[in-house]
């Protein structure tokens, strides 16, 4: 078990945004997060990577409590994650994106910065050579020196992802990677996700294109209104009633619109 | 020969703009992490009166007055810097601003240890000590065909432009590392930095204190240059003109601080034959050179510009 | 003597008030904090003691003359530095801020070429009036200038919540875009919030006048800091909270004077919002919505 989420509830000034949630995630496991605009899945990745503290419940990450640690360590444990509002350093280079990833990875200081000690220097060295490595993964090395608010919309969304990637996590949090790309880079999205998950990166995604959902996906839980509606492979998920009723049969017509 | 090329009133504007140099890096560092800080000026009368007073009453030799004031700045800015990691953007410029007048007006009221608004005189100076010291060795100035007080003034001087190399070598080595890379991924998006393994309260803490550290060196410097200091020295314009070094030369780029501090410290000297109406001139200045140039005058862009039309010279 | 010393600390606070409502109201609207107001204040002063001093003119004149000379100001420092500024890509929050301080440059000096550099007194023709209660005595400038700066709060209080243009102001520092989608035309709210808080610091100007006697080029810049720090006590851009911020400052600062070390008089206000930003940074009255929208 890679993630245990255990009966997360968040109130945000009376409201419930998500309430007594739970699911876990096997190592290795692509696992979808779906649900209607509001469901809460943004708000259960901020509980997972502490953004909020959760009102109640827990998440267990390899065996270990993470709850309410501070979101940079929960990063060092190895749990990274994107950004359904792309969140890039937007002055800086593509490649500097990706080593600012790699920051976890790495642990040279003022003073050896400052002197460039062969450890540093070595350091340095790799960092970048893994960045280039990440850039190619994703397509942009050609880009690698153009700042990052340059970049076309989908190879910002791909830079997030190698920038996460850079964190050396073993868990992955994918929030709407596919949002504002066309068919063609979705479909290059997919190849880069089933990449991801051949080097033993277990991933969470939220995504609301269905048909690359379903394709993608080994398990998805499906949220309503802050709640769990139904966990359970693609086929299980199309055929169940209540989320057909509450979710799938309108946002299909949508899809397909 | 060089006798007659010194100019000391060219050395000691010279030696003005390197110590403006170094206060307008104290305001560069923080903010390339995003911390807006407008207490330079407090940070700087700390380590002129730690200095000051070390070498007045303990006959402590100079460069560890200068040391210690440094430092004594530097714990002071750990000791703000941690609990103004809570605030950010103007919040963090007033309250910064309010720690300089606070450490201004008890500059003023400890009557007992800073002479109240009178000041400190007779301040050991640096350029004298560095004669003494010299001639210690059997160097009389006369021998390179110097006047003493040309000796004075260009020994300060290159004291002073090594400190600002180093200090530049300094920022610029940390700027072009992990650290700067943390720092200005702080700066551009604190939450997302975080979310990358960035512990966002020590690298704040570190910048902060390092800008305090550059402010405390350049107000030590200052005492043992000018040798007399009171509070006036260190109130709200100095802060002010400090930060206006800063943005005005362009605050994205650390040669944007230089040129700032060159340029802002050069001019009222300049417009002397306006001088009633050079502050006035000032004022406007910052109005247009805003509306115009908002970044400053240097930014990356132009840098990269300068750069490319360089090496195409280059070329040919 | 304690409550002589009370009726001192609210006239005084009552004044700091008014000048903390000129910052407050422009960063409501506007989200700057405007440097250059306590400049725009001293220039009001300067006008109450050319006006009735030189020219002979009645108080109440002044107060006129003042109102429409900080407004003039006021709509000069938004159409040439605050307008430029908006909306432009790569305009850090640093730029307003150094433009405005650039005005304030500008006003110190040019009023101290024009006024020269020392204290002008400020006279009033009741300036010696003074009533006795018992042992205590007040005088009337004092009532005066309470009054006025009450007058002035309510006036203000009544205008933003009742009037349209008012309502209009409110909606706009709520949120900019929201208020301009609705029809608001915030370009106007934008200029008129910057000409209103800039008659109140020409009517702040006189009431300092007034009460210290005196009026130089270097008083914007005190008053200046202490309305800052008012804005901070009180909460960003919170009217309320301006009031009664200036209303503790001024008290502490006369008790201070009174009981304890007249010396560190200056630097209670940047103690006490030291103290506060680190207790409570929203401020006393802030809300958690306007610290988030710093």
């Amino acid at each position: 078990m890679v993630l245990e989420v255990k009966n997360i509830t968040k109130n945000f000034g009376g409201i419930s945004a998500l309430k007594d949630v739970s699911f876990s995630i096997n190592k290795g496991e692509i696992f979808g997060l779906i649900g209607p605009n509001g469901a809460g899945k943004t708000t259960m990745f901020n509980m997972i990577t502490n953004i909020y503290e959760p009102t109640s419940g827990e998440i267990i990450f390899h065996g270990e409590n993470i709850t309410g640690i501070k979101p940079y360590k929960i990063t060092e444990k190895g749990i990274c994650r994107t950004y359904q509002n792309i969140r890039l350093f937007s002055q800086m280079s593509t490649l500097h994106n990706v080593m600012v990833g790699g920051h976890s990875q790495s642990q040279s200081g003022v003073f050896s910065s400052v002197f460039r000690t062969k450890a540093q220097r070595t350091e340095e060295q790799q960092l970048i050579k893994k960045s280039e490595e990440l850039l190619e993964l994703v397509g942009l090395l050609e880009h690698k020196d153009t700042i990052a608010e340059n970049l076309a919309y989908g190879q910002q969304r791909r830079l997030e992802i190698a920038r996460a990637l850079a964190s050396n996590p073993s868990l992955l949090l994918l929030d709407e990677p596919a949002a504002g790309m066309n068919e063609k880079e979705t479909d290059s999205l997919y190849d880069l996700i089933k990449t991801v998950q051949s080097r033993g990166i277990t991933v969470l995604i939220i995504e609301h294109d269905m048909p690359l959902v379903m394709k993608l996906c080994d398990r998805i839980t499906v949220l309503n209104f802050g709640e769990k509606l139904a966990e359970g492979t693609p086929e299980e998920i199309q055929n169940n009633e209540a989320v057909i009723e509450a979710y799938l049969g309108k946002e299909e017509d949508e899809v397909d619109a | 020969m060089l006798g007659e090329i010194l100019n000391t009133y060219y050395l000691q504007i010279g030696s003005f703009i390197l110590i403006n140099i170094m206060l307008a890096i104290s305001v560069y560092v923080p903010l390339s992490s995003g911390q807006l800080s407008l207490g330079s000026a407090g940070f700087m009368g700390v380590g002129a009166y730690t200095s000051a007073l070390l070498t007045i009453h303990f006959d402590l030799p100079i460069v560890i007055g200068i040391i210690a004031g440094a430092l004594a700045a530097s714990i002071l800015g750990v000791i703000v810097g941690i609990p103004s990691l809570r605030l950010s953007g103007v919040y963090l410029a007033i309250a910064t601003l309010g720690l300089g007048e606070v450490i201004r007006v008890i500059f003023v009221n400890w009557d007992t240890l800073t002479k109240g608004s009178v000041g400190l005189t007779g301040i050991p100076q640096l350029g004298r000590e560095i004669l003494e010291f010299a001639r210690g060795l059997g160097f009389e100035p006369a021998m390179i065909g110097i006047k003493n007080n040309q000796f004075v003034f260009l020994s300060i001087f290159i004291v002073l432009l090594t400190l600002v190399i180093v200090i530049l070598w300094f920022v610029v080595r940390q700027q072009n590392s992990r650290v700067g890379r943390a720092l200005s991924s702080i700066n551009q998006d604190d939450k997302a930095a975080e979310s990358m393994g960035i512990n966002i309260t020590y690298y704040k803490v570190i910048s902060f204190t390092q800008g305090a550290f550059f402010a405390g060196l350049a107000g030590a410097l200052f005492a043992h240059v000018i040798g007399y200091i009171s509070p006036a020295d260190f109130s709200y314009h100095r802060a002010v003109e400090v930060l206006i070094f800063t943005v005005f030369g362009g605050s994205e780029v650390i040669i944007g601080s230089v040129f700032g501090a060159f340029f802002l410290t050069l001019m009222p000297e300049v417009l002397r034959f306006v001088s009633e109406f050079r502050y006035i001139i000032y004022g406007i200045l910052l109005i247009v050179l805003m509306a115009v140039r908002p970044q400053g005058i240097l930014d990356a862009n132009l840098l990269k510009k300068i750069k490319i039309k360089r090496s195409k010279g280059g070329v040919r | 003597m304690l409550l002589e010393q009370i009726i001192n600390g609210i006239t005084l606070g009552s004044i700091y008030a008014i000048i903390a409502l000129g910052f407050t109201l422009v960063f409501g609207v506007l989200g700057i904090i405007n440097m250059a107001h306590g400049e725009i204040f001293m220039v009001g002063a300067f006008v109450g003691v050319t006006t009735t001093g030189v020219l002979g003119w009645p108080l109440w004149m002044a107060f006129i003359a003042a109102i429409v000379v900080t407004s003039i100001l006021g709509y000069l420092l938004e159409r040439f530095t605050l307008r430029p500024l908006r909306g432009k890509k790569g305009v850090s929050h640093l730029a307003p801020l150094i433009s405005t301080i650039g005005v304030s440059i500008l006003l110190e000096n040019l009023s101290h070429h024009i006024f020269g550099a020392g204290n002008k007194p400020f006279n009033t023709p009741f300036s010696e009036i003074s009533i006795n209660i018992g042992s205590i005595t007040v005088y009337l400038v004092q009532i005066v200038i309470f009054v006025i700066s009450i007058l002035l709060m309510i006036g203000l209080t009544v205008w933003l919540s009742k009037t349209k243009a008012g309502k209009a102001l409110r909606a706009t520092a709520d949120n900019l875009e929201t208020a301009s989608i609705l029809g608001v035309d915030t370009k106007k709210i934008i200029i008129l919030t910057v000409v209103v808080a800039s008659a109140i610091g020409g009517i702040a100007g006189i009431l300092v006048g007034m009460a210290f006697n005196s009026v130089s080029p270097q008083m914007g810049l005190s008053m200046g800091l202490k309305g800052l720090a008012i804005i901070i006590l009180g909460g960003m851009g919170n009217v309320k909270g301006a009031m009664v911020g200036g209303l503790i400052l001024g008290l502490s600062e006369t008790m201070l004077v009174a009981y304890g070390d007249s010396g560190y008089r200056d630097a209670i206000a940047f103690i006490m919002i030291i103290v506060i930003l680190l207790l409570r940074p929203q401020g006393i009255f802030g809300s958690k919505v306007s610290q988030e929208r710093r």
